[in-house]
């Protein structure tokens, strides 16, 4: 057994003074969980609604980027893991008190049905990179395409997938929202992070989410209906976030001294001018500013409010796993 | 809609209204406008962040290596940030907010960009060595009544009607 001697209780590596133990994997993955939870929600509320023609790419080739972004925080993930083979050992049990739990099953039950909705749509796919300027993707497709007419097996799946599909986006629908309220309740379980121990965060997280998978959708919709409408949805689901926001700064203002102290951060102390100059005005404020003028028939590129929205999304929440481990019981 | 996106606004009224962004910036602030400043904090950030071995010992880097803020944490990043945000918006209110490179015909967007790239070199480094650009040294140092900013402006001007004439056929 390896003993250590410390000097002093308050000097433990990482935990103590400053708990400073999660870097860029885990906000990353936070950003990437919400984004895929938007993208997944949306195909399948508008496809169990039946407006699968009305808005085809949030249906049919938005959600392609899901299973791929929910790889990337995946990867994050384990790069963060002290022991990165151990990684397994989550799905040997099942802890309904443990947010983690909920996360490692949800993930594992959603990760396989948001690879099987885009391939249930892969003509679809292959006809949207068709046109664009990036062949990589249409290439990947073609190659994809030509298995499945090479072997029966997968024909078979296709079939499979293209039947299931209503069941899928039922299943989906719940987990998507899961997985959304999920990535904030991973850090307001924490009850020793004052600025994380909010109830708000789960619902703040969801909208985040959700307002990130509608820019997404935005930016790759085709037609002028569709970025409208999800320009529209954005802007909805926007508002709804500065009201979390505000609310949250309130609870905090009305709740404990720590609280308090974890609030005084974001008011004068050393988050403010990034949180409220950079998330709230560049990442939420702006881009509303532009989907409002578009509304009014001012000609936007909607690349220009989509990016800062993701900008917005991916910064939030850098801001506030690092901001949540600076706050602190002891004192 | 009709198209705006030809018609700009007159420059001497647009020179008017500059005036009283910088007396306002004076009263909101206490400082008055620049721009090169904000790109030189962001390159300090970077290199304290990056580099804080290096920039300890550098004797440019050194105050800002050992300040407590950060050194981003300034007027005039914020500034500059108002400026591409309100940029960004004015430009959508006349029709102009377009993803593309503006160049004339008788050059292709590469050269265009390569060229823009050395301009904004140069800008940096003369900035760096006049103790301040356009905005900074002249336009702020003008509202002062400096004379060195009345100098900057006009050999900045000046110098700006001599390479003009050098780099002629870029645009005509």
């Amino acid at each position: 057994m390896k003993e250590e001697l410390f000097v002093s209780g308050r000097d433990i590596p990482f935990i103590d003074p400053v708990l400073h133990i999660w870097h860029w994997q885990i906000p990353l993955y936070l950003f990437v969980g919400g984004l895929a939870a938007g993208l997944i929600f949306f195909a399948s509320y508008f496809y169990l609604k039946g407006d699968e023609e009305k808005y085809p790419v949030a249906v049919k080739i938005a959600p392609f980027l899901a299973p791929i972004v929910i790889v990337l925080g995946l990867i994050a993930l384990i790069i963060d893991l002290r022991h990165p083979a151990y990684f397994w050992q989550l799905y040997t049990t099942i802890r309904i008190e443990s947010p983690m739990s909920w996360g490692a099953w949800t993930l594992g039950a959603i990760m396989p049905l948001s690879v099987l909705w885009p391939l249930s749509y892969i003509y679809e796919l292959k006809e949207y990179f068709d046109n664009r300027l990036c062949k990589m993707p249409f290439k990947l497709i073609s190659w994809f395409i030509s298995m499945i007419e090479r072997y029966w097996i997968l024909e078979w799946v296709l079939d499979w997938t293209i039947k299931l599909r209503k069941p899928i986006a039922i299943i989906n629908l719940i987990l998507s929202i899961i997985l959304g309220v999920y990535t904030g309740i991973l850090l307001s379980a924490f009850n020793a992070r004052p600025l994380w121990n909010t109830s708000l965060l789960g619902p703040l997280f969801l909208v985040s989410g959700l307002s990130t998978g509608a820019a997404a959708i935005m930016w790759m919709a085709k037609d002028h209906y569709e970025k409208i409408a999800f320009s529209k949805i954005d802007l909805v689901l926007i508002a709804i976030e500065l009201f979390f926001i505000v609310h949250m700064f309130m609870g905090f203002l009305a709740s404990t001294a720590v609280q308090q102290e974890a609030a005084a951060l974001f008011l004068g102390g050393e988050y403010t001018a990034v949180f409220w100059g950079f998330f709230v005005f560049v990442g939420l404020v702006f881009p509303a500013i532009m989907e409002i003028m578009e509304l009014y028939g001012y000609k936007i590129p909607i690349s220009i409010p989509a990016f800062f929205i993701l900008f917005g999304g991916a910064l939030f929440r850098f801001i506030m796993v690092d901001a949540g481990q600076v706050t602190r019981y002891l004192y | 809609m009709e198209d705006k996106s030809k018609k700009y606004m007159n420059p001497y009224l647009a020179g008017v209204i500059l005036g009283f962004v910088i007396m306002s910036a004076f009263f909101i602030s206490g400082e008055g406008l620049g721009g090169s400043g904000a790109f030189k904090d962001i390159v300090k950030t970077t290199v304290t962040s990056v580099a804080h071995d290096y920039s300890m010992e550098s004797h440019y880097f050194k105050s800002a290596a050992e300040s407590e803020h950060s050194p981003i944490k300034t007027w005039l990043v914020f500034e500059v940030l108002g400026v591409l945000i309100g940029g960004a918006i004015s430009g959508a209110f006349a029709g102009r907010l377009k993803l593309k490179v503006e160049h004339s015909p008788n050059i292709t967007s590469r050269t265009r960009i390569i060229f823009a790239l050395l301009g904004g070199a140069l800008f940096g480094i003369g900035s760096q060595l006049g103790r301040g650009c356009t905005s900074g040294a002249g336009l702020s140092g003008m509202a002062v009544m400096s004379v060195s900013g009345f100098l900057a402006v006009g050999v900045i001007f000046g110098s700006g009607y001599l390479f003009a004439w050098v780099f002629r056929k870029l645009w005509i």
